[in-house]
């Protein structure tokens, strides 16, 4: 038992921090961008237009899966802005238009028609549409001039004006209950129409007016091989409409006409056509796509009927069309070299062909290497112009099946690339960087005590002269790149160069994303330094980062292994991969045939320093990763220490499980919690890289508070069934993970999720929506022994006769959150901060003090003594306490918190749609000299005072002297 | 004792190794914020306002700002000339707030009834029911840039100077260097004519003292500090620890006369002693502040 007098000293220190630096987390001017870095992703394009409404426009539009409308300058690949709509269905956008200055999009699956300025980013107009699911868009034109826009919906068809988005009528389409029209088309003529389809059966081709909606014309056409329009037809020329049927291979063009290629099985052929302006008719040239790689040419006569090939392309990934001026030009993407499959590497070459013959045009390839890595190139989007000698120039922006994009320029020059699969982070860690070779020698002379005196004294020196030669030679470098032009000076971080600094504030951050790409990041310059495509994830899998081995185990490469589990089967795969490098391990990880329900990472260390993680399947028995020998001895030694749990939130259940010795598991205890009446949300232990310095708190009359810290405590959270905002509940469950005793329970009466949550040391914050006074409240539960622990030595779940003490408040925050996080430091010392996203993108640093139940109501001595805040109902947000200032992070979903060297310093990521990497000092940098330390000041004040010291001797002795004469 | 020193032992490990049991089982990532009452097929409305950054044109900031109404439940985007509508939504009370990375805006709380009548009021957590009505369709108006960073404490030499410390211990310097320069002692003219005025103002000058009159009671009965300091015209400065915020010290030879009835002394020790004093708790200090009696 320690002396709560001893105890009391840290704590105290703690009290004394606290008063120091409650106002003091904050940003200082000029630390923008000296530790941190935002970069912004918009997500996976699905439209993307280049601006072609000047020769000289730098701007390039996306419109991608993540609901966002973005405008790019094109030569350096940064945003000029973005438009960040709400996520779900009720933002998707439906199609991007792009004519002139305005960019037309339909967003919700038809509930909105907007119009943007693409030139200032500001909407012109928004108007709502009448509901039914959207179909089809595109522009009308009348007399050359595009002044209207047609949406098809499933049941209806309405003409809106450009300017302000004014419907200029809506009509219903007939027999819309057999019928699915999918295609809208217009030619320039006095007339837009409407494709339809019964599937296998005919297809409905209905003209309406353009002055007031009226049907002019319908038609049928008998197409029993027809089973889509949108995915089989394009129109080609002067409203011919080309179909291809997929069981006989044949092309159809109305009239119905035939030609014969050959299809490679299995696969279903696709039409590529371009109509280069809405008020003229498209171009009679079109694609056709027979095979992966091998696309024809083709040229719909001028008598509407024949159909003649121009030119074969295989093999060949990709084509597109562009037009500018009057020319339209087919660029057609190629590999280089035949060895396509052996190569990681793969030359590619891109070529423009004249539409209207298929010639090829001089000087136009383009050759750039395609990492096949990333996944086979998906789409090309290309951007021709007019050279000043009437030659055809262009640029290209490649979209890869990784969401990478790829911007390129003649001759082949890759101007810049996005990875823009980081908009979707799930989940990621930071591994520290390996010791240098200097470092690790000096490391070394530390291990090894067995050495005489002599020797340890011949080693110091030798490490010295190490020292003081990459001193010189850093010295030299310094005096060789101060001699070059500035700008030439570059500090290239690679893989080779990395290195951990003196402090380890700079580590690897290694990212997962949602489809598949890891990504290795260097979280001093953002640089990406690694990366690797996982391709068979499917999209709907959960991941699992876990560092097995770090790099503090020379000469064993640090090891990371990620869990890939599918969602809907529960099957999981391993990927075992060197995190520093990306590289994947030579270690084969086990096979999992059977679902896996659970993962957890033990303490135990095999002989090669990894530490070992078992895998729970839906038969409960465990599988070990790494299962060596050795391995499987320790387990059978602490199988009876080994304690788990299981959550089937559709079953409101939540089971503890104990290790047997033949790896199996055995039930100890079960919660139920009614799915009738409630639901698990969430359930939350601690971090196991946390540590708790100080076991108490010092009160006002010197006693000591000692806090409860279980490390088998894990939170629930549980939301009420019933959404009635007079019943809905939430609840917070103190479970213990090992004996399965509810600890402490609160109920929120008229409160609603989401749930956030952070659960540390002795603590729970959860925020949850007051439904009844329609705001956000934060609560804290805090637990505590008492003034007296009950052993002191060690924790046990088993040994605990009594209850903690738990103390709770609530706040009111005036803000909606939508994630959050605790800062994490080495030694646990410093104090903790609350990181909080919002909805606005800023990241909030909230001190924990403001969230402690202890906060007094009236002020007393002994509260003054120990530095609580009064209470006060509403929390603050101040401006000055967000860690990312303007630089905000649009839909932070995660935050990520890590220790690092400094005592005083966590690193911390946001990430969400962007990523910002930043560090955080919650009670300031007590252990580093600050950023603004004076060092003028402080050395001049030491030369005058030396100087002064100097003169008054001297003056002083010659005084003396005087006097002595006298 | 066996079984209790086992026990911790497993407990050593249970600690350890239970929490990185983290769970990886099926669960749904949160629920998707339903608006409790709200019938899908319910009438829709749209809220609908204005926001102006004065002195900034629209283009510079409206295309990184947005409308949120309730966090991110719906949203709505700024026009080219700063106004907006947010379309879609359904009756209910909603804090409105237009979000730009640059400029503050204050949040309105806008009720729509089911009929679709719209009121905008001040946000109020605390008292949520009370009604202080804003301008429908709202007109918000930025009070200016985000104040985002700290002022670093910088050091220069004004500050240094313009401490009141430090112009406390400078100022009493330069009266005592400077004064008994402007003013020539060995004047006799001078002498009296400063004598009178004292005279004037001391209406009786055979009272003693109050000041004189505690010194030497104090220094008779209680232990005080006292230092004599060189040179052969003063002696005997007394502190007295009883009189915190008091010096005396009597001084003889021909400053005495002079300075005891100076008014410009008197005036200095009076700011002395109310001033400079009370920010110290020792006594002692006075004895490094030269000369005369209060």
């Amino acid at each position: 038992m320690k002396p709560p007098a001893k105890m009391s000293k840290p704590t105290s220190l703690f009290v004394i921090f606290f008063s120091l630096f409650v106002m003091s987390e904050a940003v200082f001017e000029d630390q923008v961008g000296k530790f941190d870095w935002r970069q912004q992703y918009v997500g996976k394009t699905l439209f993307a237009h280049f601006d072609s409404h000047s020769q000289s426009s730098k701007k390039l539009f996306l419109a991608t899966d993540k609901n966002i409308f973005a405008s790019f300058n094109s030569r350096t690949g940064e945003l000029f802005w973005r438009h960040v709509d709400k996520a779900g269905p009720e933002g998707t956008i439906d199609i991007l238009l792009l004519h002139g200055q305005d960019a037309l999009m339909v967003v919700g699956g038809g509930r909105l028609l907007r119009s943007w300025d693409t030139n200032m980013g500001g909407l012109n107009w928004e108007a709502v549409l009448d509901t039914g699911s959207f179909q089809a868009a595109c522009f009308v034109a009348m007399q050359d001039t595009v002044k209207h826009v047609a949406v098809l919906k499933k049941a209806a068809i309405s003409l809106h004006y450009l300017t302000n988005g004014h419907q200029k009528w809506v009509e219903n389409l007939p027999d819309s209950d057999t019928v699915q029209y999918q295609a809208v088309y217009s030619g320039g003529e006095e007339e837009v129409y409407v494709l339809g389809v019964v599937p296998n059966s005919h297809l409905t081709i209905i003209a309406y007016s353009l002055e007031d909606g009226e049907i002019i014309k319908q038609r049928s056409v008998e197409a029993p091989w027809l089973s889509s329009v949108e995915s089989s037809c394009v129109v080609v020329g002067h409203g011919v409409l080309m179909c291809v049927d997929t069981a006989t291979l044949a092309l159809y063009a109305l009239p119905i006409q035939s030609l014969d290629l050959e299809v490679s099985p299995g696969f279903q052929p696709v039409l590529v056509s371009s109509q280069p302006h809405p008020a003229r008719s498209p171009i009679s040239e079109f694609f056709l796509q027979l095979g992966p790689d091998h696309h024809v040419l083709l040229q719909l006569n001028a008598d509407g009927y024949t159909i003649a090939p121009l030119r074969d392309f295989q093999p060949a990934f990709l084509v597109s069309f562009s037009t500018t001026g009057e020319k339209t030009v087919a660029a057609v993407m190629t590999p280089k070299n035949e060895t396509v499959k052996k190569k990681k590497n793969v030359a590619c070459a891109i070529n423009l062909f004249s539409a209207d013959s298929g010639r090829r045009l001089l000087d136009t390839t383009v050759i750039f290497p395609l990492d096949l890595n990333g996944g086979k190139p998906f789409k090309l989007y290309v951007h021709a112009f007019l050279k000043k000698d009437d030659s055809v120039g262009y640029r290209v922006l490649v979209q890869t099946q990784d969401h990478a994009l790829t911007f390129i320029q003649q001759p082949g020059r890759v101007v810049w690339t996005r990875e823009e699969a980081l908009a979707d982070v799930v989940t990621m860690e930071m591994v520290d960087l390996p010791l240098t070779g200097t470092q690790a020698e000096l490391e070394g002379e530390f291990g090894k005590k067995a050495d005489g005196l002599f020797p340890m004294v011949l080693k110091r020196l030798s490490s010295q002269v190490i020292l003081l030669q990459a001193w010189l030679a850093h010295l030299w470098k310094l005096f060789y790149e101060a001699r070059k032009p500035h700008g030439q000076v570059k500090n290239e971080v690679t893989i080779e160069t990395l290195s951990r600094d003196e402090f380890n504030l700079q580590k690897m951050m290694v990212m997962v994303t949602a489809s598949g790409k890891l990504f290795g990041i260097d979280s001093k310059s953002g640089s990406i330094l690694w990366k690797h495509y996982l391709e068979n994830v499917q999209p709907n899998a959960v991941f699992k980062l876990i560092v097995q081995r770090t790099t503090a185990h020379f000469p064993h490469p640090p090891q990371c292994t990620l869990l890939i589990k599918d969602k809907d089967t529960g099957l999981a795969s391993l990927h075992v991969f060197n995190p520093i490098f990306g590289r994947k391990s030579h270690i084969a990880p086990p096979a999992l045939p059977r679902p896996i329900l659970q993962s957890l990472l033990l303490p135990v260390i095999d002989q090669d320093y990894a530490k070992v993680l078992l895998l729970v399947d839906d038969q409960y028995k465990v599988t070990a990763f790494p299962s060596t020998k050795n391995v499987l001895q320790q387990l059978q030694e602490m199988a009876s220490s080994i304690f788990f749990y299981l959550i089937r939130s559709d079953q409101g259940n939540l089971s503890g499980f104990r290790l047997r010795k033949d790896l199996s598991t055995e039930r100890i205890w079960e919660v139920v919690l009614p799915t009738e009446v409630q639901k698990i949300v969430a359930v939350n232990g601690k971090r196991p890289n946390e540590h708790v310095h100080s076991q108490g708190r010092v009160m006002g009359d010197r006693s000591v508070l000692y806090k409860y810290l279980n490390p088998n405590l894990l939170a629930v959270v549980t939301e009420s069934t019933d959404a009635h905002p007079e019943r809905a509940f939430v609840g917070v469950f103190l479970v213990d993970g090992v004996t399965g005793r509810i600890i402490h329970e609160a109920v929120q009466r008229k409160a609603r999720g989401p749930v956030h949550f952070v659960h540390s040391e002795n603590w729970v914050v959860y925020e949850y929506w007051n439904t009844k006074s329609r705001r956000n409240e934060f609560s804290v539960l805090e637990l505590f022994e008492g003034t007296e622990l009950y052993n002191s030595t060690v924790f046990s779940s088993l040994d605990r006769p009594h209850l903690p003490q738990v103390l709770q408040q609530t706040y009111i925050f005036p803000s909606p959150i939508t994630t959050m996080e605790a800062t994490l430091t080495e030694k646990g010392i410093t104090s903790r901060h609350l990181l909080v996203g919002l909805p606005s993108g800023a990241i909030l640093s909230l001190p924990k003090m403001f969230l402690d139940p202890r906060r007094p109501e009236v002020v007393t001595e002994h509260s003054r003594e120990e530095n609580l805040i009064p209470y006060a109902p509403e929390m603050p947000i101040r401006t000055e306490w967000f860690i990312n200032y303007n630089q905000t992070v649009a839909r932070v979903k995660g935050i990520y918190t890590a220790p690092s060297g400094l005592e005083s310093t966590c690193l911390v990521v946001a990430y969400g749609l962007d990523i910002y990497q930043t560090r955080v000092y919650p009670s300031k940098q007590f252990d580093v000299l600050k950023d603004d330390y004076d060092y003028v000041l402080i050395s001049s004040v030491l030369f005058a005072l030396f100087f002064a010291t100097m003169i008054s001797k001297r003056l002083a002795q010659v005084k003396l002297l005087n006097r002595a004469w006298r | 004792m066996w079984l209790h020193v086992r026990l911790s032992e497993v407990c050593l490990f249970l600690q350890a190794m239970f929490i990185l049991a983290c769970c990886f089982s099926d669960m749904e990532s949160g629920p998707i914020a339903t608006s409790g009452s709200v019938q899908p097929n319910g009438d829709r409305f749209k809220i609908e306002g204005r926001a102006i950054v004065p002195g900034v044109k629209t283009q510079d900031w409206i295309s990184s700002a947005r409308v949120t109404v309730e966090g991110e439940e719906y949203i709505g985007f700024l026009r080219t000339d700063g106004s907006f509508v947010v379309n879609d939504v359904p009756s209910g009370s909603y804090v409105v707030e237009v979000i730009s990375p640059g400029y503050k805006f204050e949040a309105v709380r806008v009720d729509i009834t089911s009929k679709g009548k719209m009121r905008a009021r001040l946000v109020n957590f605390i008292k949520t029911s009370e009604v202080i009505r804003q301008p429908y369709p709202l007109q918000l108006r930025s009070s200016g840039p985000h104040t985002y960073f700290m002022k670093r404490e910088t050091w220069g030499w004004t500050d240094f100077l313009m401490n009141p410390m430090v112009m406390m211990m400078v100022l009493p310097l330069l009266i005592i260097v400077l004064l008994p320069k402007v003013v020539n002692t060995n004047d006799p003219e001078m002498r009296k004519e400063m004598e009178q005025s004292m005279n004037m103002l001391n209406p009786n000058p055979e009272l003693p003292d109050v000041s004189e009159f505690m010194t030497k009671l104090f220094s008779g009965s209680k232990s005080s500090s006292s230092k004599a300091i060189g040179g052969s015209k003063c002696q005997n400065i007394t502190c007295t620890s009883g009189l915190r915020n008091y010096c005396n010290w009597s001084c003889h030879g021909n400053y005495n006369a002079i300075f005891k009835k100076s008014f410009f002394i008197r005036l200095y020790n009076c700011f002395l002693s109310r001033v400079f004093f009370p920010l110290s708790n020792n006594p002692r200090v006075c004895t490094t502040l030269v000369l005369c009696q209060f």
